[in-house]
């Protein structure tokens, strides 16, 4: 048979097989294409889709205090939580359905209903379907237990544990340590790399705000595999969270408790540091209040409570608020006075008021003090001594030693709070007022009136440099090296007011400042009148530091609307030096 | 006749036993990641199947393909016809199509009988004329439509090149069928262009509404050949089971997730419905990775050049239409799935040979082979006698 006759031909049978091997590397070549030249593409496109990073949070460092005591701890935190995977449904209407009856039926069993809205839990399905919903944050013991006797009865519920804050002293130095809150809600990553992230506590005021980076629990990370609807369907670990550093305070815990005890009712604050290296001792502000009421979060009734009391208890007056300093900023004049050139014997006659113009000051003694020297000055707070000095000296020596001491600008304290208060000068009076800087306004800040505000920190540093010669900065984490400037004035000046200081509490204005201390205590008292004419009010201030010679310890103290500073304050900075000094 | 034994085509046979064994598998894991248990026991019916398989492949095999055209062909044709009207009558609903008839599909088994009345037709004496260039055109339109009508474009899609390779190499009128391929390679770059007019970014609802009006496409294949041409848009909706389909494929890589490890699959991304059947390559690619799509094209091969290679040593041209007919058969099957999968062609419902879940299609192409092993054992005879003679 003659092939070229046959039906088929040869050549068809054969280019047949051609276009199979044509068609078989075809497609060999587009596969290499795609699971060889662009695999990692589309491992990425796939991780993108079924991998979710969750940060995952560490506990908190603790707070402690100098001698390791522990201010702000952690403690176990139960919750209960729900995991969507055991509610896979048709719908997504479905599942929140099935989580919303499951969660009533244990809030029954529990006598505590949940926190989660009905929109909540929806939106968590939504949103971090692939992440447990805390049902229930910080269940008790009889919860638990009662959870535990039909938990097999709810597989898609399950217990796990976290860390919350806890305040061993309560409400001891509240102001300074601060609170936690739960800044970011879960569910929203706050690093974009992640997808989620655990509720973290996050620092909210004081220490635990200024600290928070530092406080911080070292994140971990962990790895869920969800499934094309958002369920998870595994997850594993790939770095485990670690608990952050400890934060060791300078802060003494029983030298704190004693300055509360004597802010016991009534409004005021106190700092206690140590003049050497800045380390401060105590930072008291009262009224205060219990920071476990901040755990987990302050409840609305109690921060309106809070928040429309008279007493202001959330403001820190430590170190923000601001007061007129009185009497206790003529040992500033006094030093601007003989650094002028102004000799320390020489006198002035006071005779019960200074005046200038219609200015008209009276001195703390309606008939005088008569011819009067600057220690004698000092002893008995005599404004007309101090008022003539400044007038004689002038605006810019004045403002100029008050800013030389750190008034007017801000500490440089470890914290959220560090007002800088307010040295008054010509153009800020032309600029808030409008008016141009009188004489008298110079006599009124000669005597620590008028427009000049401090802070009791501020005054705690200036007590501190004038004891020791050098202003430090205040520091209370421990171990900061603080900046020490040696104040820019003689020795025999600034031994001239510490004999003043000295005998205030010899004597003086501020005897009662030193009653029962064991060591000479140099101090000045200090009553600011404000308000107006007909309802006038004082702050009364006591600023003192001790022992007299080489000083461990600068206070200051001030209560509001006190009697004067002599009778309310200065019996209280006693005690405080006490506690210091007394062997007990 | 133990000396037909003599020509029994062992390649071929291995591969097929080994792409059953393979389709097996892929069925397995596939099935596994279902939530229904049903599924689970896929992969046991499969392989019952390829018993019932086997056993109409060894019947064919030692059948004398000759003797079967020519007493079979015209009836089974006859039934096949019956048979697609029926299924179009009373046939039972299966996403969006009608073709199932109790257990099977006739609409597979249609395949078969053409491809057995046009070897019969056309191999026994030349027929060149426009007439039966005319009756042969008519005789694959009548099924074809019927099954368009289903409607299944995937098995209309493999049986036309499959049928028109047999006449155009059988010689009918050759200026007709060159004529035909001309107007359909047209009429499709026509159809992929006004797709691409009217959805290219940018065009008005408006224009794109006015252009698709002339376009022959319902509106869910337009989607398709949308997707064809714009893979990246629309990744959530039409674009997503091709997006899937490749993440699952490149993602295996050089060698694969292991096998049953496929994660496209246990999660859900592929479309679930389709991953045992149209999408089984995916959950392959995947688990075995480019080592093992290597190791598939390779049994494909290892079936289908034997097949074309019975073409080459038949002796007549029944066997030679035979033999070339089901293997372009099987091969489009093979080409257009895989190739759809990688986005190289728009998707198309049809299942890929062996290791797709179906039983009809299983029976059907296992029959198709041993049509070819009966060529390759008893299609020889005259060649020998050439031999002899020479």
């Amino acid at each position: 048979m003659n092939r070229d006759e046959s039906i088929v031909s040869d050549l068809s049978c054969w280019a047949t097989m051609v276009v199979f091997i044509v068609g078989l590397v075809v497609l060999a070549v587009n596969l290499k294409e795609v699971q060889i030249d662009a695999a990692p593409d589309y491992n990425y496109e796939k991780a993108r889709q079924s991998v979710r990073r969750v940060q995952t949070a560490g506990p908190r460092g603790r707070i402690l205090d100098r001698r390791g005591r522990v201010l702000a701890d952690n403690r176990r935190c139960v919750s209960i939580v729900c995991n969507a995977a055991h509610f896979k449904k048709k719908t997504w209407d479905e599942t929140t359905r099935a989580i919303i009856d499951e969660i009533d039926e244990i809030g029954e069993i529990l006598g505590r209903s949940t926190r989660l809205t009905e929109r909540s839990i929806r939106r968590h399905v939504n949103q971090a379907l692939a992440i447990p919903l805390v049902a229930w944050r910080d269940v008790t013991d009889e919860e638990l237990a009662k959870f535990s006797e039909r938990d097999r009865l709810y597989p898609g519920f399950s217990v796990v544990e976290s860390e919350e804050r806890y305040y061993p002293f309560g409400s001891l130095a509240a102001h300074l340590i601060g609170y936690v809150g739960h800044d970011r809600s879960s569910g929203n990553a706050g690093d974009e790399k992640f997808n989620f992230s655990e509720m973290e506590l996050y620092g909210r005021s004081g220490l635990e705000l200024y600290y928070n980076g530092f406080l911080r629990g070292v994140p971990g990370e962990k790895k869920l595999l969800v499934d094309a609807r958002g369920f998870t369907v595994k997850e594993w670990l790939v770095a485990e969270a670690a608990r952050g550093p400890d934060l060791n305070l300078a802060i003494d815990a029983d030298i704190q408790r004693v300055v509360e005890d004597q802010l016991k009712g009534v409004r005021g604050a106190c700092v206690v540091m140590d003049p050497r290296d800045g380390s401060v001792l105590a930072f008291a502000s009262s009224p205060s209040y219990d920071l476990n009421d901040f755990v987990p979060s302050l409840p609305h009734e109690v921060y309106n409570m809070y928040l429309n009391d008279p007493a202001k208890p959330l403001l820190n007056r430590a170190s923000g608020g601001a007061y007129a300093p009185g009497s206790t900023f003529k040992p500033i004049t006094a030093l601007a006075g003989l650094a002028m050139g102004y000799p320390a014997d020489e006198q002035y006659d006071c005779s019960g008021e200074f005046t200038l113009g219609t200015l008209k000051l009276h001195c703390a003694r309606r008939w005088g003090h008569g011819p009067i020297s600057v220690r004698t000055a000092l002893k008995v707070s005599c404004n007309t001594f101090f008022c003539n000095l400044g007038c004689d000296i002038g605006t810019n020596a004045v403002i100029s030693a008050a800013r030389t001491f750190g008034l007017g600008s801000k500490t440089g304290i470890d914290f959220t709070d560090d007002r800088a208060g307010l040295v008054p000068d010509d153009a800020w009076k032309r600029a808030t007022y409008g008016e141009r800087w009188y004489p008298g306004d110079l006599a009124q800040m000669s005597i620590g009136q008028g427009m000049l505000l401090v802070s009791p920190l501020q005054m705690a540093v200036v007590a501190g440099a004038i004891g020791t010669g050098y202003l430090v900065t205040p520091h209370i984490k421990a171990g900061e090296v603080s900046v020490r400037r040696p104040l820019p004035y003689k020795k025999r000046h600034l031994d001239v007011v510490r004999e003043g200081m000295r005998l205030v509490v010899a004597g003086g204005s501020g005897e009662r400042g030193g009653e029962g201390v064991d060591v000479p205590v140099c101090g000045k008292t200090g009553t600011a009148e404000y308000g107006s004419a007909s309802r006038r009010k004082k702050n009364t201030w006591f600023i003192a530091y001790a022992p007299a010679e080489k000083p461990r310890a600068a206070v200051a103290l001030i209560v509001e609307d006190g009697e004067s500073g002599g009778a309310t304050a200065a019996p209280r900075v006693a005690q405080i030096l006490k506690r210091i000094f007394n062997a007990r | 006749m133990p000396g037909r034994f003599r020509y029994f085509n062992w390649t071929m046979f291995v591969a097929m036993i080994a792409l059953i064994a393979t389709g097996t598998m892929a069925i397995w894991s596939s099935g596994n990641a279902r939530a229904e248990s049903v599924f689970h026991d896929m992969w046991i019916a499969n392989l019952v199947t390829a018993i019932f398989g086997l056993a109409a492949y060894f019947a064919l095999a030692f059948a004398d393909y000759r003797k079967l055209l020519s007493w079979a062909a015209v009836p089974s044709y006859a039934a096949a016809l019956v048979m697609l009207t029926v299924v179009l009558l009373v046939g039972s609903k299966v996403y969006g199509g009608r073709r199932w008839l109790w257990f099977f599909q006739p609409s597979e088994i249609s395949k078969l009988c053409i491809i057995c009345l046009l070897a019969k037709l056309f191999g026994g004496e030349p027929r060149r004329t426009f007439g039966w260039f005319v009756a042969g055109c008519a005789l694959i339109a009548l099924p074809v439509g019927l099954i368009l009508l289903e409607p299944d474009l995937g098995t209309a899609l493999t049986l036309i090149p499959a049928t028109l390779l047999m006449l155009f190499v059988a010689r009918v009128w050759r200026r007709g069928l060159l004529t035909l391929l001309a107007i359909g390679s047209i009429a499709v770059f026509a159809v992929l262009g006004a797709v691409y007019e009217a959805e290219k970014p940018g065009v008005t609802a408006q224009r794109s509404e006015t252009i698709l009006k002339w376009v022959p496409l319902k509106a869910h294949q337009v989607r398709r050949v949308r997707v064809f041409l714009f893979p990246e848009e629309d990744i959530t909706g039409a674009g997503y089971n091709l997006r899937q389909a490749k993440i699952s494929i490149g993602s295996g890589g050089f060698s694969g997730k292991g096998i049953g490890k496929g994660e496209s699959n246990h999660l859900k991304y592929l479309p679930q419905a389709i991953s045992m059947n149209d999408f089984i390559f995916c959950v392959y690619a995947e688990e075995t990775g480019f080592i093992g799509t290597l190791l598939l094209l390779a049994m494909f091969g290892a079936l289908l050049i034997p097949g074309a290679w019975t073409a080459v040593v038949a002796a007549d041209g029944c066997g030679r239409l035979l033999a070339i007919g089901v293997s372009t058969l099987v091969f489009a099957h093979v080409w257009i799935n895989i190739a759809m999968s990688i986005g190289l062609v728009p998707i198309t419902g049809l299942p890929l040979p062996f290791i797709s879940s179906g039983r009809t299609f299983l029976v059907t192409v296992m029959s198709g082979l041993g049509l070819i092993q009966s060529v390759s054992m008893h299609g020889r005879e005259n060649k020998n006698e050439l031999v002899r003679m020479a």
